[in-house]
């Protein structure tokens, strides 16, 4: 009934002239393709090398706004809205991820858009001023939401004030940048040193070599990842932001660990899905099925390039703040000193294999799990072999998933859930 | 590639390449239980995941004016657990499956994916809550809290939060359109007792009432047995007609004005429209797409990017069954007048009905809406989740035969569908300030 191991098409690693890394998946009969390109250039870059506060994401997202061969913006969201073909940007403290889809037959003009696009963006004046007044305005609206700012405010009482994994900044700084920011920052983290790609075709190999092709005219340069000099995180135990009349709080719980290579991490996934991963998850029960709280609570692993942290969130009636936080403690304590069932635990094993099945189903999932692989293994993939395959590593998280035992998690509960190091916030009523 | 390109050359040869090579369309099989309950199989090509699909025709359509957001609230009840199997989710957790629900004003969607071999593990307990399902007043309660949570996070709780809550309360005055899935209240969900979940178990939740959808790369023939064999022996129901009262006409501009704690004012214009199956739909469908359809869209490139007036804008149809409605919505930029604002609204909406729509424009949205069919059912999730939305449209051919009908309107018919509808006395505006 459960599925060992994973079928996966095969990930072919070409890596070009400049030193880019193009990792290809066939997938045939599909009629879709995708074009994914990871830059070591997200927010936490920025701040690491004391530049203006949203240089980062607006270098991003500013990058389909005009192209030095003299198209506009608009021509070329036309062209793309002409076939249908999507781009899309995200961006976190770590990376920054352009991504393309077209439908297979219009994979020409949508490549032709890709080089407009990654190689040849303009920042014109104008479009950074409106962008950073947009941009302005929607992170306020965003910030009137007392989940946005328990997010926020937790990740800078995790890691500290200034820290480059912790620091926000205040809106009105968008004003503040410039098309030279964001130029510099293009030069300086864009080209193929600090890039991957990930990309999904058919099998015509003309489109393959097309894509190589255009992919090898990007620059040499670039700050390959690895930043080194970040600060020692600095935690704080509690934070509370009051808001009179609030009918709910947002909560957020956690602490900081370890990043992704740890050997204790995919443990401390399953911990992590064991208290709110899925719906059948201790916290879910407690605060949601038994107190009704709260709508919903989840619990994970964050992972970021030099740090990882354990994150509980959650919001909860106003008058029920206090007991919420306390049940979420009281379950963390449970798993440190009550073993937990063998079935309940194959139900955890379960809902994880089958969400990476589920992240598989379709031709894009694929794309996302290369990604995550090689981010995990910390660097572009760049080498054949050593950092393994996409197939390998999950069927490797599949194993160790599949392999943990109730003494194994009661382990890891009281090496990490003990009372000590865990950062509260609340933005609410308390 | 490093002349200057020009934006139309090279183009327009595509106009028919694209109306040759779809022929993208999901297979399916068909048939009627003796129960009254439809069931619809399609067979993947490959996968290991499957998708099983089970749609209830009712919605907070159906709902007590007095008790509203209960269907809502019935659709978490489902999940509370049955005489034969108390823990709805820990069977599904066992066999690698995930499992939700949304409901809407229409009808409740329940599905799960899961491995294509544990198909069975999913059409036992779609059945098993079909007729067993177990409410005591304990998990009634506890229900109540959540959904009442659910409201004030989503609703209560956010900025601009209560703007549909608003719109549907000045845009229809009869029909149970006016209020929201959610419920008018917390207070109504509060209200809810267990003569009002029988009842309603009763009277919606039967075979004849529900679609089965089963989406995965297993035989036809198995699919169907396997939904005999799981539904057959429930008896037989009867499909509850309730008679909606129909909305008349705006026949007076509508207006209201609110002042909220918000950082931007906000104005939403709603005009009527047709149903949605109705010709009226689709035009409505493209004209929003050609006013805010991506970012070479009309309302961006005009009101944000040139005329700097909004920060953001969309238009959009609600997908309702009975007649839905057509909106054209922005945030203000600080010093932009509500007044001006809104005729900026108006002027878009005016150049649909004074201009028709040039050839290339029209071709880029129809494109577009094949490309997002192609996208759009790139996963057995969504593919069981469609075969049993147009079976409940009472069309399931419609499924395939939509981009077709996109594709068949000329730029007058357009303009004739602009004309009709955006009429200032039909139009219901909401101005929500910021305080």
């Amino acid at each position: 009934m459960i599925p060992r191991g994973v079928e996966l098409p095969e990930v072919e690693t070409v890596v070009l002239a400049n030193g880019l890394p193009v990792h290809l998946i066939r997938t045939a009969g599909q009629e879709v393709a995708r074009v994914s390109l990871v830059w070591a250039a997200g927010s936490a870059v920025q701040t690491a090398a004391g530049l203006k506060p949203f240089t980062a994401s607006a270098t991003l997202n500013l990058l389909a706004e005009g192209s030095t061969s003299g198209l506009s913006s608009h021509e070329i969201a036309e062209r793309l809205d002409f076939v249908g073909s999507y781009f899309d940007v995200s961006i976190d403290r770590d990376y920054a991820v352009a991504t393309f889809c077209s439908l297979e037959k219009f994979f020409a003009p949508t490549l032709e858009m890709i080089g407009e696009i990654v190689l040849r963006p303009a920042f014109p004046d104008d479009e950074v001023a409106l962008y950073a007044r947009k941009r302005m305005e929607r992170l306020a609206m965003e910030r009137a939401k007392p989940a946005t700012r328990a997010r926020e405010m937790f990740s800078a009482a995790l890691f500290g004030d200034g820290h480059p994994y912790g620091i926000s900044s205040p809106e009105s700084d968008y004003m503040s940048l410039g098309r030279a920011d964001v130029a510099r920052f293009y030069e300086r983290y864009y080209g193929a040193a600090g890039c991957f790609a990930v990309c999904s075709l058919g099998d015509d190999s003309a489109q393959r070599e097309a894509l190589l092709a255009l992919l090898a005219e990007m620059p040499c340069g670039g700050t390959a990842a690895g930043s080194g000099g970040f600060p020692e995180p600095k935690s704080a135990a509690r934070r509370v932001e009051q808001v009179e009349g609030a009918v709910q709080s947002a909560i957020r719980v956690g602490r900081l660990l370890f990043p992704r290579e740890h050997p204790d991490f995919v443990g401390m996934q399953v911990v992590a899905t064991i208290l709110g991963g899925y719906f059948g998850s201790r916290l879910t029960q407690n605060l949601r099925e038994q107190r009704g709280y709260t709508y919903g609570v989840m619990a994970a692993m964050v992972n970021l390039r030099e740090a990882g942290y354990l994150a509980i969130a959650s919001e909860v009636a106003a008058e029920a703040t206090g007991d919420a936080i306390e049940q979420i403690f009281v379950e963390m304590e449970r798993l440190r000193v009550e073993p937990m069932p063998e079935d309940e635990l194959e139900n955890v094993r379960r809902s994880m294999v089958g969400e990476v099945m589920r992240i598989l189903d379709g031709p894009f999932g694929i794309v996302d799990v290369v990604i995550e692989n090689i981010q995990i293994s910390g660097g572009r993939g760049g080498s054949r072999e050593g950092e393994g395959s996409a197939r390998d590593y999950i069927n490797r998280f599949i194993a160790e998933v599949e392999s943990i035992s109730p003494e194994r998690v009661m382990e890891l509960a009281r090496r990490y859930l003990g009372c000590e190091g865990f950062t509260t916030v609340v933005v609410g009523r308390e | 590639m490093n002349a200057k390109i020009v934006i139309f050359a090279g183009y327009r040869v595509f106009y028919h390449i694209f109306a040759q090579f779809f022929n993208l369309m999901i297979t399916y099989s068909q048939h009627t239980l003796r129960n009254g309950l439809r069931v619809i199989v399609h067979r993947a090509d490959g996968g290991a995941m499957a998708a099983v699909n089970m749609l209830y025709r009712v919605g907070s359509r159906n709902e007590n004016p007095e008790r509203t957001g209960f269907a809502h609230l019935f659709e978490h009840l489902m999940f509370r657990g049955t005489r034969a199997v108390p823990d709805f989710d820990t069977p599904l957790h066992k066999v690698c499956a995930e499992n939700n629900a949304f409901t809407n004003n229409d009808y409740t969607d329940y599905y799960v994916t899961l491995p294509r071999e544990n198909v069975a593990t999913a059409l036992w307990l779609e059945s098993d809550r079909m007729t067993g399902l177990d409410i005591t007043p304990e998990k009634l309660e506890a229900e109540k809290r959540v959904v009442v949570e659910e409201f004030n996070q989503r609703y209560l709780g956010q900025p601009y939060g209560d703007v549909w809550m608003l719109m549907r309360r000045l845009a229809y005055k009869v029909h149970p359109y006016r209020w929201q899935t959610i419920g008018m209240t917390p207070e109504h969900i509060l209200g809810a007792s267990g003569e009002d979940v029988r009842a309603f178990y009763e009277r919606y939740y039967n075979p004849a009432n529900a679609i089965l959808s089963i989406a995965a790369h297993l035989d036809v023939d198995d699919m169907l047995r396997m939904a005999e064999e799981w539904f057959g022996d429930i008896p037989a129901g009867v499909a509850p007609v309730d008679v909606l009262p129909q909305e008349p006409l705006i026949a007076e501009a509508r207006r209201l004005e609110v002042v909220r704690d918000v950082p931007a004012t906000a104005i939403m214009i709603a005009f009527p429209m047709g149903t949605r199956t109705s010709r009226n739909y689709y035009a409505g469908d493209i004209l929003s797409d050609i006013l805010a359809g991506g970012s070479s869209a009309r309302m961006y490139e005009s009101l944000v990017r040139q005329r700097r007036l909004f920060s953001s804008v969309n238009a959009y149809i609600t997908v309702d069954l009975d007649p839905g409605l057509f909106v054209v919505t922005g945030h203000l930029l600080p010093e932009t007048p509500v007044s001006v604002a809104e005729e900026a609204l108006w002027d878009e909406l005016r150049r649909l009905q004074d201009e028709r729509v040039g050839d290339y424009e029209l071709e880029k949205v129809k494109n577009k809406f094949e490309a997002e069919t192609v996208f759009g059912e790139l996963n057995v999730m969504n593919k069981a989740m469609n075969l049993g939305f147009y079976e409940m449209l009472g069309d399931l051919e419609l499924v395939n035969r939509e981009v077709e009908i996109y594709r068949s309107f000329t730029a007058g018919e357009l303009r004739d569908e602009a004309v009709a509808m955006f009429i200032p006395a039909r139009s219901a505006t909401l101005i929500y300030s910021k305080s």
